[in-house]
C-alpha cells in the first residue's frame, strides 16, 4: 500500500500511528510470504495465446461454411480484444477524473477525447447488432454505413434529402 | 422458581400413574380401606420409549458428516496446499520458435491440471468443429443437388430413367438361402 503523494513529506502522528498498527499486521505475514511460502514455489510461467490470422468474411465464398465459422471465431476473438481496449482507455479517463476532480474538464480534455474516439470505433463495428452477433450482419452493417456515407455524406451531417437519394 | 423444579423433581418420583408408563413401576391406589393395591403387572422391566422419530436428524448428521469430512475438508487442504506451495505462474514471453501447449496458457496450478488431464484444448475443439460443418456442409450440398437433378427431371421429362428408384436385393437373397436351407433340412411333400 503506497501512501497518497500527499502524505509523502510530512507525516503526523495520527498517521504514524496508523502506519504503525497497519506493520503489526503487514510485516510477519509479508516475512513469513517471502522467508517461508516464496522460495519453495516451482518457478513456472504463462503465456498469452497468439492466434493466427484466418480469412475474415469479406474473403469467404458464399457456400463456405467452414471459412466463415473461422471468421466468425476470429470476429469474437477480436471483439473481446477491442472491448478490453475500450475499457483500458476508460479506466485512464477515470483515474486522471479522480485525480484531478477540480480541474477535470481541462486537465482530462485529452483522455476524454481519446475515449470519446476509441468507444466511436467500437460501436461503429460491433454495437447495434442485435442480441446474437453475427460477423455477416457486422459485414453487412458495414457496407450499409458506406452506402449511406457514399450517399448523405459522414455518419452525424444528416441525411441529404428525405428520400435518401 | 427453585420451588418449581423441586415439585417437578417430587413429581417424577411419587408413584402416579404419568411416571409409570415411562419407568414401567408398579402403578399403587389407595383404596378406602386404607391399604395399597397393585392396579398394574408389568412382566419386564423394558418399554418401548415412545418418542418423535429422530430418523431425519440422523439422516442430516450422516449428510454433513459426508460432505463435510470427505468434501469441504480434503478440498480445503487441497486447496491451501496448492496455493501456498505451487501458487500461480508469470507471465512470460513466448520463446521463439516454441509452440506451448494448451494448458501453458493458464496461471492457476488447478487450472493448469484441469487443462492439460481433463479438459479438450481450444485448439482440438475448434478442428473437430470445422470438420463437422465440412462434413455436414457436403452431405448438404448432395441433398442440394439431388433435389436440383429431381426437379429439372420432372420439368423436362426426357429421360428414360423414370425417376429411377435404387433397389437392394439383399433381402431377396437371404430368403432364396434360407428357403434352400429349409428345403435341404425338412425336405418337399
Amino acid at each position: 500500500m503506497e501512501d497518497p503523494p500527499s502524505l509523502n513529506g510530512n507525516s503526523n502522528s495520527f498517521v504514524e500511528f496508523m502506519k504503525a498498527v497497519y506493520r503489526t499486521v503487514d510485516r510477519p505475514v509479508t516475512w513469513f510470504r517471502e522467508t517461508v511460502v516464496v522460495p519453495n514455489r516451482p518457478d513456472h510461467v504463462y503465456y498469452h495465446q497468439k492466434f493466427r490470422r484466418v480469412p475474415t468474411i469479406d474473403e469467404c465464398y458464399t457456400d463456405d461454411m467452414v471459412c466463415r465459422f473461422e471468421a466468425q471465431q476470429q470476429f469474437n476473438r477480436d471483439k473481446l480484444v477491442d472491448g478490453e481496449i475500450v475499457q483500458l482507455v476508460r479506466q485512464r479517463y477515470k483515474e486522471c477524473l479522480i485525480s484531478e476532480q477540480p480541474d477535470h474538464t481541462r486537465k482530462c480534455a485529452k483522455l476524454l477525447a481519446d475515449f470519446e474516439k476509441v468507444s466511436e470505433n467500437f460501436c461503429m463495428k460491433y454495437a447495434d447488432l442485435g442480441p446474437f452477433n453475427n460477423v455477416k450482419d457486422a459485414y453487412m452493417k458495414q457496407k450499409h454505413r458506406m452506402l449511406w456515407e457514399r450517399r448523405h455524406g459522414k455518419v452525424g451531417t444528416g441525411m441529404k434529402n428525405q428520400d435518401g437519394l | 422458581m427453585a420451588a418449581f423444579s423441586l415439585l417437578r423433581a417430587f413429581a417424577s418420583k411419587v408413584n402416579l400413574p404419568k411416571n409409570a408408563i415411562n419407568q414401567g413401576i408398579l402403578v399403587l391406589r389407595s383404596n378406602p380401606n386404607n391399604a395399597l393395591q397393585v392396579v398394574r403387572q408389568m412382566s419386564e422391566h423394558r418399554t418401548m420409549h415412545i418418542k418423535p422419530s429422530r430418523w431425519s436428524w440422523n439422516r442430516f448428521k450422516d449428510f454433513m458428516h459426508f460432505y463435510i469430512m470427505l468434501g469441504a475438508i480434503p478440498a480445503a487442504f487441497v486447496i491451501t496446499y496448492v496455493n501456498v506451495f505451487i501458487g500461480p505462474a508469470r507471465l512470460a514471453e513466448i520463446p521463439e520458435g516454441y509452440v506451448p501447449e494448451a494448458h501453458e496458457y493458464f496461471p492457476h496450478p488447478i487450472t493448469r491440471w484441469l487443462a492439460k488431464h481433463v479438459h479438450k484444448s481450444y485448439q482440438q475443439e475448434y478442428e473437430i468443429m470445422c470438420h463437422h460443418i465440412y462434413e455436414v456442409e457436403y452431405e448438404q450440398k448432395l441433398r442440394q443437388a439431388e433435389k436440383r437433378i429431381k426437379q429439372k427431371m420432372e420439368e423436362k421429362q426426357d429421360t428414360q430413367a423414370y425417376y429411377y428408384q435404387p433397389v437392394s436385393s439383399r433381402h431377396e437373397r437371404s430368403i432364396r438361402d434360407n428357403a434352400q436351407t429349409d428345403l435341404e433340412m425338412s425336405g418337399s411333400n
